[in-house]
C-alpha cells in the first residue's frame, strides 16, 4: 500500500509543484495519475523515486515512512522499483541486451540468471530477436519497450512510468498499457503518468487527477467513462 | 518458459535497506568480482577507444614520475662517484722537526694497523726538499745553501675503501693526538662539502618526488573528471535503476588505475633508458679511476614499485574526484 499523507514539494525558488497531496494505492493496482502540463504527475513520481524529498507531509509504502530512507539506502529502495521514462533512459553505447541487464547486474544476480530473465523480459515486449542490437537501431516504440523490460526485469513490487506512451502512436501506446496491465495482474503496484485521456478512459483503471499540484479528483475504475 | 519469470509473483514490497535474501552470499561475491572483471576491461577498452588522449595522459604523468627517479639515479651516482674519489683522499701527518727515520717508521708501523688505514708511505725530508725543489724551480744546490733540512718526516695515509667522511674525520682526530705527530692534513674535505650537497640534493629529490606525484594524481584526477562530465547522462541512468556509488564509480576507478600503471612503466621506462645513455660517460670516468667508480643502476625492487605506487596514485586520485563528481550528480 503506498500512503500519500499531506505531501507537498516546493523547489527551490519557491514552485509548489505538490500541494497537501493524500492518497492511498492499495498493492497490485494500477492507477493512472493524470493533469495538464504542471500539474505535478512527474512530481509525485519522482517523490516515489526518491529522486526528490517531499517538503511537508510522508509517504510510505506499507505503513513505513520513505523519509526514513537515508540516502545511502536510496540505491537499495531504487532496485525495488522499475522506472520507466518517456525518454527512454537508455545507454546508446550498450546492446539491448545489455540495457535489460543493468538492474540484475547491480543486484548482484549471477550471470546465468542474468542471462535467462533478461531474454524472458526481452521475449516479452516483443524484442528478443533485438538483443544484440544497440538501442540507437530501433524504433521509438522498441526503446520504450526496451525501457519497460529493464524496468520489470528484477520483478519490481511497483512499477512508476512517466509519460511511458507519450511518443508512441496510438495503436503502440495500447499495447504498451497492455503490458502494463499484465504486470499489474501479476502483483505489481503500477502507477502510470500520463496525459493522455483516451488512452486512460479506454484502460479503465483508477485515475488520480492533479490540477496545480492538488488532487482534484480521484475516480475510481467503474468511475472513468 | 521465459514468461514464467516475469509473471513471477514480485517479493513483499519493503522499505527496509537490508538486501534481500533471494541470493547466496557466494553469488553475490562471484557477481561483485565478475562486475570488477567487467570494469578493468570496460575501462581498459575506453582508454583504448581515444588512444592520443589516454597516451598523452599517460606520457605526461610518465615523465612527472620519471623526473624524481632520474634525479635519483644522478644522485645515486654522484654519491658512488665521491666514494671512488674518495679511495683516493689521502692524510698528510708532518711529524715534528728533528725526529729519527726509526721514530717516522715506528708512527707509520702504528698507523698502518689502524683498520682505517689501507696504506701508509713515508716521505722523508730529503724525498720533500727534492719535491720543493722541482715545485718551486729551484736547484737543489741553491736549497742546500739552507744548511740543515727543516722539512720534517711525512706519512701520507691511505683510507681504507668506503670508508666514509665521520670515520675519515675520527681518524684524522685520532692522528693529531699522536706522539710526535706536528700536523695533520686531510685533503678530503671537499668530501665533506659533497655528502652535504648530497643530503641537500636528497631532501630535493624527495620533496620534487611529492610535488610531481601530487601533479600525476592531480592529472588522473582531471581525466577522471572529464570522462565523468561526459557520462554524467549514464551515470545518471545507473543511479535511477538503482546503482550504488560503489558500482558507478568502478570503472572510473580502474581506469585510475589504468593510466597510473601505463604512466610508472613507463616512467620506468625511462628512467631505465637513462641509465643506458649515462653508462658509456660513467664506464669512461670509472677508467680515469682505476675501474674503481661503478654505475649504479636503479634497483629492481624500485623499478617494480614505481608503476604499483603510481597504480595506487591513480586510484587515489580517481577516487577522489569520482566521489566528489558523484555526489554532485546525485
Amino acid at each position: 500500500m503506498i500512503h500519500f499523507d499531506q505531501v507537498s514539494k516546493r523547489y527551490e525558488g519557491g514552485h509548489e509543484a505538490l500541494s497537501q497531496l493524500s492518497f492511498e494505492v492499495p498493492t497490485g493496482e494500477m492507477a493512472f495519475v493524470t493533469g495538464h502540463s504542471g500539474a505535478g504527475k512527474s512530481t509525485l513520481l519522482k517523490l516515489l523515486g526518491l529522486i526528490e524529498r517531499p517538503s511537508h507531509g510522508t509517504i510510505s509504502m506499507d505503513g513505513k515512512s520513505l523519509a526514513k530512507i537515508r540516502h545511502s539506502g536510496i540505491p537499495k529502495w531504487r532496485r525495488q522499483l522499475g522506472m520507466v521514462f518517456q525518454d527512454h533512459r537508455l545507454l546508446m553505447e550498450r546492446t539491448v541486451f545489455a540495457n535489460v541487464e543493468l538492474p540484475l547486474m547491480i543486484s548482484g544476480i549471477a550471470r546465468p540468471e542474468r542471462a535467462r530473465r533478461v531474454r524472458a523480459a526481452l521475449e516479452k515486449v516483443g524484442l528478443l530477436a533485438y538483443e544484440r542490437q544497440l538501442p540507437a537501431t530501433l524504433s521509438t516504440g522498441e526503446q520504450q519497450r526496451v525501457g519497460i523490460a529493464r524496468a520489470i526485469v528484477a520483478r519490481p513490487t511497483l512499477l512508476i512510468a512517466d509519460e511511458p506512451t507519450g511518443n508512441l502512436d496510438p495503436q503502440l501506446a495500447v499495447e504498451i498499457m497492455g503490458l502494463f496491465g499484465e504486470f499489474q495482474q501479476v502483483g505489481t503496484t503500477v502507477l502510470i503518468a500520463s496525459h493522455d485521456l483516451p488512452l486512460i478512459k479506454r484502460m479503465k483503471k483508477r485515475v488520480i487527477v492533479l490540477d496545480h499540484g492538488r488532487l482534484v479528483a480521484d475516480l475510481a475504475a467503474q468511475e472513468v467513462l | 518458459m521465459p514468461s514464467e519469470d516475469i509473471h513471477a509473483t514480485p517479493p513483499a514490497p519493503s522499505v527496509e535497506t537490508s538486501p534481500r535474501n533471494q541470493h547466496s552470499h557466494g553469488r553475490r561475491v562471484a557477481s561483485w568480482q565478475e562486475h570488477h572483471g567487467w570494469s578493468a576491461a570496460a575501462s581498459l577498452r575506453r582508454l583504448a577507444s581515444r588512444p592520443l588522449g589516454s597516451l598523452l595522459t599517460i606520457a605526461v604523468m610518465g615523465l612527472a614520475l620519471a623526473l624524481p627517479l632520474a634525479f635519483y639515479l644522478l644522485l645515486g651516482n654522484v654519491q658512488k662517484l665521491g666514494e671512488a674519489l674518495g679511495q683516493s683522499q689521502a692524510v698528510s701527518v708532518f711529524m715534528q722537526p728533528g725526529q729519527s727515520e726509526q721514530q717516522a717508521q715506528l708512527l707509520a708501523k702504528q698507523l698502518g694497523d689502524r683498520p682505517e688505514v689501507a696504506a701508509v708511505t713515508m716521505k722523508t725530508p730529503q724525498q720533500g726538499m727534492d719535491e720543493l725543489a722541482k715545485m718551486q724551480g729551484f736547484s737543489t744546490g741553491a736549497l742546500q745553501t739552507l744548511g740543515d733540512n727543516p722539512l720534517p718526516y711525512v706519512l701520507q695515509l691511505q683510507p681504507r675503501d668506503g670508508l666514509d667522511a665521520a670515520a675519515i674525520e675520527r681518524l684524522v682526530s685520532d692522528v693529531r693526538e699522536m706522539h710526535n705527530v706536528d700536523l695533520v692534513q686531510d685533503s678530503g674535505d671537499w668530501r665533506k662539502r659533497l655528502d652535504a650537497l648530497l643530503g641537500v640534493g636528497n631532501r630535493a629529490v624527495l620533496v620534487l618526488a611529492s610535488l610531481l606525484a601530487l601533479a600525476a594524481l592531480l592529472v588522473v584526477g582531471n581525466t577522471v573528471r572529464v570522462d565523468i562530465a561526459s557520462r554524467s547522462e549514464e551515470i545518471g541512468v545507473l543511479l535511477l535503476v538503482g546503482a550504488s556509488g560503489a558500482f558507478v564509480r568502478r570503472p572510473y576507478l580502474y581506469a585510475g588505475i589504468w593510466y597510473g600503471l601505463f604512466s610508472g612503466i613507463l616512467a620506468a621506462l625511462l628512467a631505465v633508458l637513462i641509465e643506458f645513455a649515462l653508462a658509456d660517460p660513467v664506464a669512461q670516468l670509472s677508467q680515469a679511476y682505476d675501474g674503481k667508480l661503478q654505475v649504479g643502476g636503479l634497483p629492481l625492487w624500485l623499478l617494480l614499485a614505481v608503476p604499483l605506487a603510481a597504480a595506487v596514485l591513480g586510484w587515489l586520485g580517481a577516487r577522489l574526484v569520482s566521489a566528489w563528481q558523484l555526489r554532485k550528480l546525485a
